[in-house]
């Protein structure tokens, strides 16, 4: 395949699990927890990006990207009990967004089933073989639904940049957004990635 | 978020305006449905007002385009921009679902 696109296939493209990881430094954070009310997912969200700065472009896309952790840790992970708190640590400035979204369920079980399904659908991509990826387009387990997408750690990983890394348990994840920033007209390259 | 349906031709255009998002995004999906079973065949489904869509979203997109394409009936998604765009780049899936600029591209590549 000499004329396969490899980009697909470069920077990160697999969720690791690293309880060591130092996207797990809680120090300075800000905190915020919620019952595990579903209809209260974009609510939640709005909280804890409110605190994000103005010289964050795009907040749009990162509410969104919030927004799916937390219905992640709602839904699959505390299975919408609603005694069963989300509890989200943040902080963020003009040059990043960092955050740990931890629940009460019992993890992410189907982490290595997800990154190869991930991987298997990124060699279609390579490939550009749209036919082969109508196959890849959405992860499904037993537990999902019809208003799972079955896409949203597809973006995930491809958005926080800087990392994208369960805990042992796979109960919480952290994650970190890098922004390039200006200095004199003149873009700096992201800041390399911790996790 | 709210739909309205509009046809020109033997095609139905889908204006969505307001948020797709995970509290509504099957009305999209069940009123595509709904007229794949009155028989309709060329369906353009216009992003012009859409400013936020996730995985939902996305997912319904998904789902209407692959029932649409095993029917052998025609799509075409248009004027997809900012954070919308910005998801399905990410997502990966700008090649998998028909694209067009605008309703007049969709229309025009409707007739080929």
């Amino acid at each position: 395949m000499d004329s396969a696109d490899t980009t697909y296939l470069s920077g990160i493209h697999e969720i690791r699990v690293d309880e060591n990881s130092p996207l797990f430094e809680k120090t300075n954070m800000l905190y915020k927890e919620f019952p595990s009310d579903y209809r209260q997912i974009r609510y939640f969200t709005l909280l804890i990006v409110q605190s994000a700065p103005l010289e964050i472009k795009e907040i749009n896309l990162l509410e969104q990207q919030i927004s799916e952790i937390i219905k992640n840790a709602v839904k699959h992970g505390n299975k919408c009990a609603p005694e069963k708190k989300v509890r989200v640590w943040y902080e963020f400035d003009a040059s990043h967004a960092h955050l740990i979204v931890q629940d009460e369920g019992e993890g992410f079980k189907d982490l290595e089933t997800w990154n190869d399904f991930n991987r298997r659908r990124l060699e279609k991509l390579a490939a550009q073989d749209f036919e082969g990826l109508a196959d890849f387009v959405s992860f499904r387990t037993d537990d999902s639904d019809d208003n799972d997408g079955g896409n949203a750690l597809f973006a995930a990983l491809e958005y926080w940049n800087g990392g994208f890394v369960y805990n042992t348990r796979r109960n919480a994840v952290a994650m970190l957004k890098t922004y390039p920033q200006r200095h004199l007209g003149v873009i700096l390259e992201d800041r390399p990635g911790q996790g | 978020m709210e739909l309205k349906i509009r046809k020109t031709g033997t095609n139905y255009i889908i204006d969505v305006n307001g948020e797709m998002d995970l509290y509504n995004s099957y009305k999209l999906k069940e009123l595509v449905m709904k007229m794949l079973e009155k028989k309709v065949e060329r369906f353009i489904i216009n992003l012009e007002n859409v400013d936020y869509i996730d995985s939902s979203g996305i997912g319904a997109l998904i789902y209407i385009c692959s029932t649409i394409k095993k029917q052998g009936d025609k799509l075409a998604i248009t004027n997809i921009h900012g954070s919308v765009k910005k998801v399905i780049e990410l997502t990966k899936l700008m090649g998998y679902f028909p694209i067009m600029n605008s309703i007049e591209e969709a229309i025009l590549r409707m007739e080929e």
